[in-house]
């Protein structure tokens, strides 16, 4: 069989004939299989010799949520027992991928992928559909001569340098195992690590895998745990009611809060009262429930507000002018990349590229545009890491592209990082409110809706807002008031539902909020409510209590939406607590059906005038669409996001 | 100054002059020269005209992930859908000649077919081909219809109420695959539920206000139960099996829309 190495023209290393090949049925069995498809969905070839069925879908769940979601810089994907391993050849529009065991660690493959794709690109013909009787012999040597390559590493415990691309492929995985250690929670996948997703193939699951892979390594460590509960046993002896949280972020968060009560009453600040006389008397106490009751007397100085304070801003076209983008990048390309060593060279080299157009892109053209667009983005406030997944993803889809004629590669580039964004920004799954609330009242449930989030993000507020845009649309709203921590968070709930005309659930202070919760969805369900919008109180990502609670909250009521809030003004936080929440929400959940976050409200829009980042870095980590935008204190300022927009306005 | 005062007199000398010759040509032959002229331009306007109005014959097969689109155009194409297909990252575009079993009888036009992802995240790209296309194969799996009603119904509904189809009365095959199997519905249960759902649609949809949602138009009559022949373009429903080819009914669609 050896004989035939003289026609592979691609060997690179010499194959001692004499020896034959070892345990050569044994290692065939290691690779699961091996598929050749366009990035159109046609598959052209897949492995004969193996002829096992892959259990489940795993090439489509690749797909579906690792490519498509703008991951494809990573170096494996993990499904159920087996690991993937895959390559682009972007010139053809061809993706080769490998399946193989997870448990086992095999260190031929990203060598093997990228032999198998020069040798496959040489007999690519757009117009032929079958391969097998080419290429099956091919890839039956390319296989064992990369397994005797394998041996021969293993045997002489030398790292034998892969081809180019294994070596930049190994060069992120140590980039990001530095960037962890460094305690940045990275995203690096390894073979062989984290935990195994063993749930179906729903695709709405796919990011608990995601998820859990970013974080394990994080998990692992468990410091976060650890620094809490010393926190706590800290706060304990300071004589703090054992709620745990840091004290300060509360008392910044009331701070808040009561901030945000003031323009509802400025009319009538005379006449507030906190609470009547217990209060001042009794300030130890926390527990305000007995002077619920006697509050009936501020009814009459709270302005009501009926349907006349106009259109929420949900409802409204939003009117963006359309500049023209290619004026603005000239300006900006040539200042961009100005390395002086490289300047004289890359910038003739590139505009005489850019009118020939024959070049193959490679990575090392790709870079200095790249890092400018990272910078770029970074300047717009998207988490450091995002930003540099994202130029990664772009990185892999464009790499041995043939640059079309007359163009730029900054704007090949800029058109292929425009792509990413808009598919990530666009929604997976249909963020139809109103036709979700419509089937659940068919079903004669009330639509329950849980707002999540740290503390100070605007939670109460966008609450208020939301229930005054589903008002206008004639769906009956509750509110419970599920906030039992932080003082003044039940009357502020109370103030915006006598406003807004809309019956509230509450049970003052100190009372379990699951229970609550619990209650208040018996209660809609009583009286005919068609949602409830539950406000809970704002904890940090790492305090482990409150997030047991939280998840607590989620199992026990199953809610239909799990609105997570976050404040747009927030900068590489996002990602943690982002990635926290996700994970404490799988981890602690008791039930088969894993609640995640199913939506993000960012709030606080009004406040960056460009700098929009957050919300790419929140929808990249998590997966979950953006379902409104806060933009101001009024009830009105709601609006949905527009992703070209934010697009355009993220690359200008 | 001086300049301007001499233009103006060799202007109006010039008049003059013009005026002169044109006065001194026999006037059959400037109404003739006229003629040709007029003659010329509507010549060249209708041209122009003919040639937008021969719109592509752009057939778009749009459907959820998972419905089959890819095998269908393959097999539309080549008769065979080879070694089975993955999720679609990218459409696939294509100018053929219909692939169909019996020997077709004289000239047949090339369609142009694209085969446009389904996948939720790639709906811009459907957006880019619309105001190309004639005609639009809406793809349902009729095997695991139920669980995807909902969802088949939304894209449905984007696609019916969109500016493009709704102003050049594009016309729209609901087509039904997997129909080669024994537990795939019926046509004729996948319309119903299909208006169902629709109805329920514009119900949710009309409660708000006129600029929501990204829908161009409504779509029904108002205070009737939704029913495709409501539409203003034409909604027809048929079945096929891409694995097994039969493909018949999506090829005699393709053919009445696409005039050679």
């Amino acid at each position: 069989m050896y004989n035939s190495s003289r026609h592979i023209k691609h060997s690179l290393f010499t194959v001692h004939s004499n020896e034959p090949p070892p345990a050569s049925t044994k290692q065939r069995k290691m690779l699961e299989q091996l598929l050749i498809f366009t990035r159109g969905g046609l598959i052209l070839w897949t492995c004969k010799e193996i002829g096992n069925a892959l259990k489940g879908s795993p090439i489509d769940t690749l797909i579906r949520s690792c490519l498509l979601e703008e991951r494809s810089g990573e170096v494996s994907f993990n499904y159920g027992a087996y690991t993937l391993k895959w390559t682009f050849h972007n010139d053809l529009g061809l993706v080769f991928v490998a399946v193989y065991q997870k448990i086992l660690q095999l260190l031929y493959v990203d060598d093997l992928l990228s032999v198998v794709k020069q040798s496959f690109s040489e007999i690519y013909d757009p117009k032929r559909m079958s391969y097998d009787d080419d290429f099956d012999e091919t890839f039956r040597q390319l296989r064992m001569e990369a397994e005797a390559r394998a041996e021969e590493m293993k045997k002489t415990k030398q790292v034998v340098k892969p081809l180019s691309s294994g070596v930049k492929k190994q060069g992120q995985v140590s980039k990001e195992e530095t960037k962890k250690s460094s305690g940045v929670g990275g995203g690096s996948k390894k073979d062989g690590e984290g935990k195994v997703s063993s749930l179906t193939n729903g695709n709405h699951h796919d990011d608990v895998a995601n998820g859990k892979e970013n974080t394990a390594e994080n998990n692992s460590n468990n410091n976060v745990v650890g620094l809490d509960v010393s926190k706590l046993a800290k706060l304990r002896s300071k004589g703090v009611r054992g709620r745990g949280g840091v004290r300060k972020a509360d008392s910044i968060g009331s701070n808040k809060g009561s901030s945000k009560v003031e323009p509802p009453k400025k009319a009538t600040k005379k006449n507030r009262v906190w609470d009547d006389a217990a209060a001042s008397k009794q300030e130890e106490k926390l527990d305000f429930t007995d002077s619920v009751d006697e509050n009936g007397g501020n009814d009459d100085h709270v302005d009501v507000v009926a349907a006349d304070q106009g259109e929420s801003m949900m409802d409204k076209e939003e009117v963006f002018s359309s500049d023209s983008e290619s004026e603005d990048d000239d300006d900006d390309e040539p200042r961009s990349d100005e390395k002086p060593e490289a300047k004289k060279k890359g910038w003739f080299s590139s505009v005489f590229q850019s009118i020939t157009g024959k070049a193959n892109l490679e990575r090392t053209d790709l870079e200095p545009a790249l890092k400018a667009l990272k910078e770029r983005l970074m300047t717009k406030n998207v988490a450091e890491e995002i930003a540099e997944k994202l130029c990664e993803s772009v990185e892999a889809s464009l790499e041995g592209k043939k640059l079309a004629s007359f163009t730029r590669i900054s704007s090949t580039v800029q058109e292929a990082m425009e792509e990413a964004l808009i598919r990530i920004l666009t929604p997976r799954r249909s963020i139809d409110i109103m036709r979700d609330v419509h089937a659940a009242k068919e079903q004669r449930r009330p639509y329950v809706v849980v707002f999540v989030g740290v503390n100070g993000v605007g939670k109460s507020t966008n609450l208020a807002k939301v229930a005054y845009w589903l008002q206008q649309h004639k769906v009956s709203v509750m509110m419970a008031a599920c906030d039992t921590f932080r003082s003044g968070a039940v009357e502020q709930l109370r103030t915006h539902a006598r406003r807004l005309q809309v019956p509230i659930f509450e049970k003052g202070y100190e009372k379990d909020p699951a229970v609550v919760a619990k209650e208040a969805i018996q209660e809609a369900t009583r009286n005919g409510s068609d949602v409830v919008l539950v406000d809970t109180a704002g904890r940090m990502q790492d305090n482990e209590p409150l997030m047991r609670a939280l998840s607590k909250l989620i199992n026990l009521n199953k809610p239909d939406l799990v609105l997570f809030v976050g404040e747009a003004l927030v900068g590489n936080d996002a990602v943690d607590q982002l990635s926290k929440f996700n994970q404490k929400l799988s981890d602690l959940s008791t039930s088969g059906n894993t609640r995640l976050i199913d939506g993000i409200l960012l709030t606080k829009f009004d406040t960056i005038d460009d700098k929009v980042g957050a919300a790419l870095s929140m929808v990249y980590i998590s997966g979950a669409p953006v379902m409104f935008v806060g933009c101001g204190q009024s009830y009105t300022d709601l609006k949905k996001l527009n992703v070209k927009a934010i697009v355009k306005t993220l690359l200008k | 100054m001086e300049n301007l005062e001499d233009l103006k007199i060799m202007a109006e000398q010039w008049s003059y002059q013009g005026i002169e010759y044109l006065q001194k040509i026999p006037p059959t032959q400037l109404y003739a020269a006229v003629g040709v002229l007029l003659f010329t331009t509507i010549l060249l306007l209708l041209s122009i005209r003919l040639v937008r109005r021969t719109k592509s014959n752009t057939v778009l097969l749009s459907g959820l992930s998972g419905s089959g689109k890819t095998v269908l155009f393959y097999q539309l194409r080549d008769g065979s859908s080879h070694q089975g297909t993955v999720t679609s990252m990218e459409p696939n575009e294509g100018t053929f000649v219909l692939h169909s079993k019996n020997a077709k009888k004289g000239k047949i036009k090339p369609v142009h077919l694209v085969d446009v992802p389904g996948h939720s995240r790639l709906r811009p790209k459907l957006e880019e081909f619309l105001p190309q296309a004639a005609a639009i194969v809406f793809v349902v799996d009729a095997l695991e219809f139920l669980p995807n009603c909902r969802a088949a119904s939304e894209y449905l509904y984007d696609i019916l109420t969109n500016a493009n189809v709704v102003k050049k009365k594009v016309p729209v095959l609901l087509c039904c695959n997997k129909t080669d199997k024994l537990t795939a519905h019926t046509k004729e249960f996948i319309r119903k539920q299909m208006e169902k759902e629709i109805e329920k649609l514009r119900a949710s949809r009309s409660a708000v206000s006129t600029a929501d949602i990204a829908n161009d138009f409504t779509i029904g009559i108002e205070g009737e139960v939704f029913s495709f022949s409501h539409c203003c373009n034409k909604v027809t429903v048929a079945e096929a099996s891409g694995l097994n080819g039969e493909t018949v009914q999506v090829q005699d669609f393709i053919r009445e829309y696409i005039k050679p």
